[in-house]
């Protein structure tokens, strides 16, 4: 159905000359969402994406593609400029006017399944490889990279007493925010054997010295780009006040890709793998 | 100063060579919102684009001539020519030609309005009535902006001209309440909501689409229609507000009515396209020099101008790093800012700033 | 009812700023006649021509133009009926001279007599009719005054040419100008008086109320002290009393009277 609706599109709109449609799927998608970007690419169809939102950063040939603005604000028209004969879009991606006028140009829209955490990534790969015609390559990633999770989770399982750890996904200016429950972090702390030293509240704060320190975590979780900006993932320990806490006399801090361990998808059994052996030293030649 | 071959002593603007200049702006406008129709990131001939404005287009064409770039276009010349009448009327009642909408507050006033909306209108929008739901943030960012003026509006009553420092500090202090409020929005919001105001922030007209831009025209055609009628009271203004009243104006009540129209001019734009900055500064100082301060000729060169700063602003964006397309409050800023450093530092030298 | 054809304060009492300014005073002016209104600094000479015209309201007592309360009177009725001139006018925009005196001619909208004659006229009763073009802000505090006293004229004419334009209310118009643009501006008044305006002036210079006024009254702490012919009013012991300070009054042959600090006194006392 959507080929037709695609062969439609090119009939129409023959002056933005899109490739021609063959009956295999569309060969010129726009993807909005990094998720989606990575699943696209680990189905091995990166060659038919023209384009992505500012979120498309991996790997690296996704991140060197045309970008179309932010994923809750790409202009329509630099989409359209493309000439793709689909956009494959997380359910976040907006302003619903633009996705409106991208319809209304008679440009097929196909909304992948939303959800959090690990279990909306089967279902998102799944719609990609129905989307592209490559239903059993997706089929395949999905179980390879479920069988990689139960053993994880088999293996953390045997984690005698797990530590607490803090996520701080900025350092802000003088008052990080830390991530609390119902946050992806939140959910990678756990899926690597691991507790969240927050307890006290859902979504983002930002939180004071003292009240960091109270938190007394046994170790520090940061995202790449922030331990960067500081020179560093002991230098943010000491900027942020931690020196007096577990994580702090240990000097344990654990710096990872944001988008790898943030952004479920085909990498996060790789970035569970990473943080439980960053987390568990002790058993890291059993992971 | 005294000689009269000093040609910058002599009259700006003879009145028929100012109706002359007048359509000459409207000229230039006209043809900035042609090229907003035919010029983008998707390239479509000119033969295409009338096509696809007589309705007989290709679909994919008619699609991005009538409903991504016409409603843009709309959009972009109404809160240009809104933010510049807001900026000129705001500027005459204060008697100093810094006052600009950004700096004073009044756009900060409209974004805490709009960002309120953004953030907690989850909590009531299920309590409106369906057909006035896009009608929130447009009056809750006009409810900020009125809240602002009337505040600078105060400054004035006591002091009368409000001077270029007290000025600027209130704009300071106005800027800092209403960004601790945006700062408290921020803190009770979501990740999603936080990544949709920091985008918000920075202006673009990009959200465009048929509906706001209509909304928001419409409103900024009624602040326009109340603030063009203004022109004598503004004039009357430079006088100062006590021998204004002596030449017959209700002093009072003007400074009510270009609140009113300032607050709905600026806030009706900023719902839409999120705080944009310095066309309130740039273009009614640009409509000053090209007819003169006599606020008849000044007030509809200044919506000219500032629509044509804002189409041309657009267009920059649009075509400067396609497919994407930065925010076009970046590109006003840009220009904007180092002009109204240059003119601060101009003003000092002269010693009257 | 002639009788009520006047700009008056009738036992008007004001406050500025919690402490009273003027107390029970009592001033008209009527039609045809210029009033000079002088007394030391302080004494509420221009608190009492704000008061007339509208920009403060009595505490007790009433500022009436024609019978009528000025406070009740809108701006606009205002305009039509009476003009004035602060102390030191500003104008923060960089508007021609023709532009600026053009405000006062709009100011009667019902006037019957086209604005561009109006301004014509008061730019050449005060001799600026050559700097129409020129840029209001950007002249010499003299030349200043002079447009300003322009505007203000082209609004009272424009007032009487519909029907009102009975007075006219200066607060110092001289001051900060040389001696023969005080000249001007007096005679300017004076003309206006001539012409049928009732006109209130503010003056610090007695010599020039002597010369021009028909009436003088001297204000002192928010009080009338005297009030008449010049003549009558400015006496040496009145004044020496009024500015606490030896003042000298001479009639010159010529009729006019002359009057300055008598500064003799002082040098004896010295030696």
């Amino acid at each position: 159905m959507l080929s037709r609706r695609a062969l439609i599109l090119a009939a129409g709109a023959a002056l933005a000359a899109p490739a021609p449609v063959r009956a295999d799927g569309p060969r010129r998608i726009v993807v909005l969402g990094g998720d989606l970007v990575e699943i696209v690419f680990a189905l091995g169809a990166g060659d038919r994406v023209v384009g992505t939102d500012d979120t498309g950063r991996h790997p690296a040939a996704a991140a060197a593609l045309p970008k179309v603005g932010y994923l809750r604000r790409f202009g329509p028209e630099g989409v359209l400029s493309l000439a793709p004969d689909l956009v494959l879009a997380n359910p976040a991606a907006g302003p619903e006017t633009a996705l409106d006028q991208l319809r209304a140009a008679g440009l097929p829209v196909a909304l992948a399944p939303g959800g959090e955490g690990w279990p909306s990534v089967p279902p998102k790969i799944a719609f990609v490889g129905d989307l592209l015609g490559l239903a059993p390559e997706a089929a395949r990633l999905s179980a390879r990279l479920d069988a990689e999770m139960a053993r994880l989770a088999t293996r953390i399982a045997d984690v005698p007493d797990p530590p607490s750890v803090l996520f701080l996904i900025s350092l802000g200016r003088g008052a990080p925010m830390a991530s609390g429950g119902g946050t992806a972090a939140d959910a990678m702390i756990a899926l690597a054997g691991a507790r969240n030293a927050v307890t006290g509240f859902d979504g983002f704060k930002p939180l004071s010295a003292e009240a960091l320190t109270g938190l007394a975590p046994d170790a520090l979780l940061l995202p790449d780009h922030a331990a960067e900006a500081v020179g560093g993932g002991q230098a943010a320990l000491a900027l942020v006040g931690l020196a007096g806490t577990p994580a702090g006399r240990a000097g344990r801090v654990v710096v990872m890709d944001a988008l790898k361990l943030l952004g479920f998808g085909p990498r996060t059994p790789e970035a569970v793998r990473e943080l439980a052996m960053a987390l568990h030293a002790d058993m890291a030649d059993r992971l | 100063m005294t000689a009269a071959a000093d040609p910058s002593t002599l009259a700006h603007a003879a009145p028929n060579r100012g109706a002359g200049l007048l359509g000459l702006l409207g000229l230039s406008v006209a043809l900035l919102a042609v090229a907003g129709l035919a010029l983008g990131p998707v390239t479509l001939s000119p033969a295409a684009v009338l096509a696809a404005l007589a309705g007989q287009g290709e679909p994919m064409a008619e699609a991005i001539v009538l409903h991504i770039r016409a409603p843009r276009v709309l959009l972009g010349l109404g809160v240009g020519a809104g933010l510049a009448l807001a900026g000129m009327a705001l500027q005459g009642v204060l008697r100093n030609p810094l006052a600009d909408p950004g700096l004073i507050g009044v756009s900060a006033g409209a974004a805490l309005g709009a960002v309120g909306v953004i953030v907690l209108g989850g909590w009531f929008m299920g309590g409106v009535p369906a057909p006035l739901r896009p009608w929130i943030m447009p009056a809750a960012a006009f409810g900020g902006a009125s809240l602002v003026t009337a505040f600078v509006f105060g400054l004035a009553r006591r002091g009368g001209a409000v001077s270029v420092p007290t000025l600027i500090l209130a704009g300071v202090a106005v800027n800092a309440i209403a960004g601790a409020g945006v700062g408290a929005m921020i803190y009770v919001s979501d990740d999603q909501q936080l990544r949709d105001l920091t985008f918000w922030s920075m202006g673009s007209l990009g959200a465009a689409a048929w509906a706001p831009a209509t909304l928001a025209a419409v409103c900024i055609a009624a602040a326009g229609v109340g603030l063009a009628r203004m022109a004598r009271a503004l004039d009357l203004f430079q006088l100062g507000e006590r021998a204004a009243f002596h030449a017959g104006l209700d002093v009072e009540r003007a400074k009510r009515r270009v609140a009113l129209g300032a607050a709905l001019a600026v806030g009706a734009g900023t719902a839409v396209a999120g705080p944009i900055g310095f066309v309130g500064l740039v273009a009614p100082h640009l409509a000053r020099l090209v007819v003169g301060p006599a606020h008849r000729l000044a007030l509809p060169a200044a919506a000219l101008l500032g629509a044509g700063l804002l189409l041309a602003a657009d267009l920059g964006v649009r075509l400067a790093v396609p497919p994407a397309e930065p925010p076009i409050g970046l590109a006003t800023s840009l220009i904007g800012g180092p002009f109204f450093l240059w003119l601060l530092l101009a003003r000092m030298e002269r010693g009257d700033a | 009812m002639p009788e009520a054809q006047k700009l008056e304060a009738r036992r008007l009492h004001l406050r500025r700023a919690g402490r009273p300014v003027l107390c029970g005073v009592d001033v008209a002016v009527a039609p045809g006649r210029l009033l000079a209104v002088c007394g030391p600094n302080g004494a509420g000479k221009s608190s009492l021509l704000a008061a007339l015209a509208g920009d403060l309201r009595p505490e007790t007592g009433a500022a009436l133009i024609d019978g009528a309360p000025v406070a009740a009177l809108g701006a606009r009725a205002l305009a039509r009926l009476r003009a004035v001139l602060e102390q030191a006018p500003g104008l923060s925009a960089a508007f021609t001279v023709e532009t600026l005196v053009r405000l006062g001619a709009d100011a009667v909208p019902e006037s019957p007599v086209e604005p561009a004659r109006l301004v014509a006229e008061a730019l050449d009763a005060v001799g600026m009719s050559a700097f129409a073009a020129r840029r209001a802000d950007r002249l010499s505090g003299g030349e200043r005054a002079r447009a300003h006293l322009a505007r203000v004229l082209a609004q009272l004419r424009a007032g009487e040419a519909a029907g009102g334009g009975r007075y006219l209310l200066l607060d110092e118009p001289t001051a900060s100008l040389d001696l023969a643009h005080q000249v001007t501006v007096m005679r300017a008044a004076r003309s206006a008086a001539d012409g049928g305006a009732g006109v209130l002036c503010v003056l610090h210079d007695l010599n020039l109320a002597a010369a021009f006024a028909d009436d003088v009254a001297l204000l002192d702490e928010g009080r009338v002290v005297a009030a008449g012919a010049p003549e009558q009013v400015l006496t040496a012991p009145a004044l020496t009393a009024l500015y606490r300070a030896p003042i000298a009054v001479e009639r010159h042959p010529g009729g006019a009277l002359r009057i300055a600090p008598d500064l003799a006194p002082r040098r004896r006392s010295a030696a």
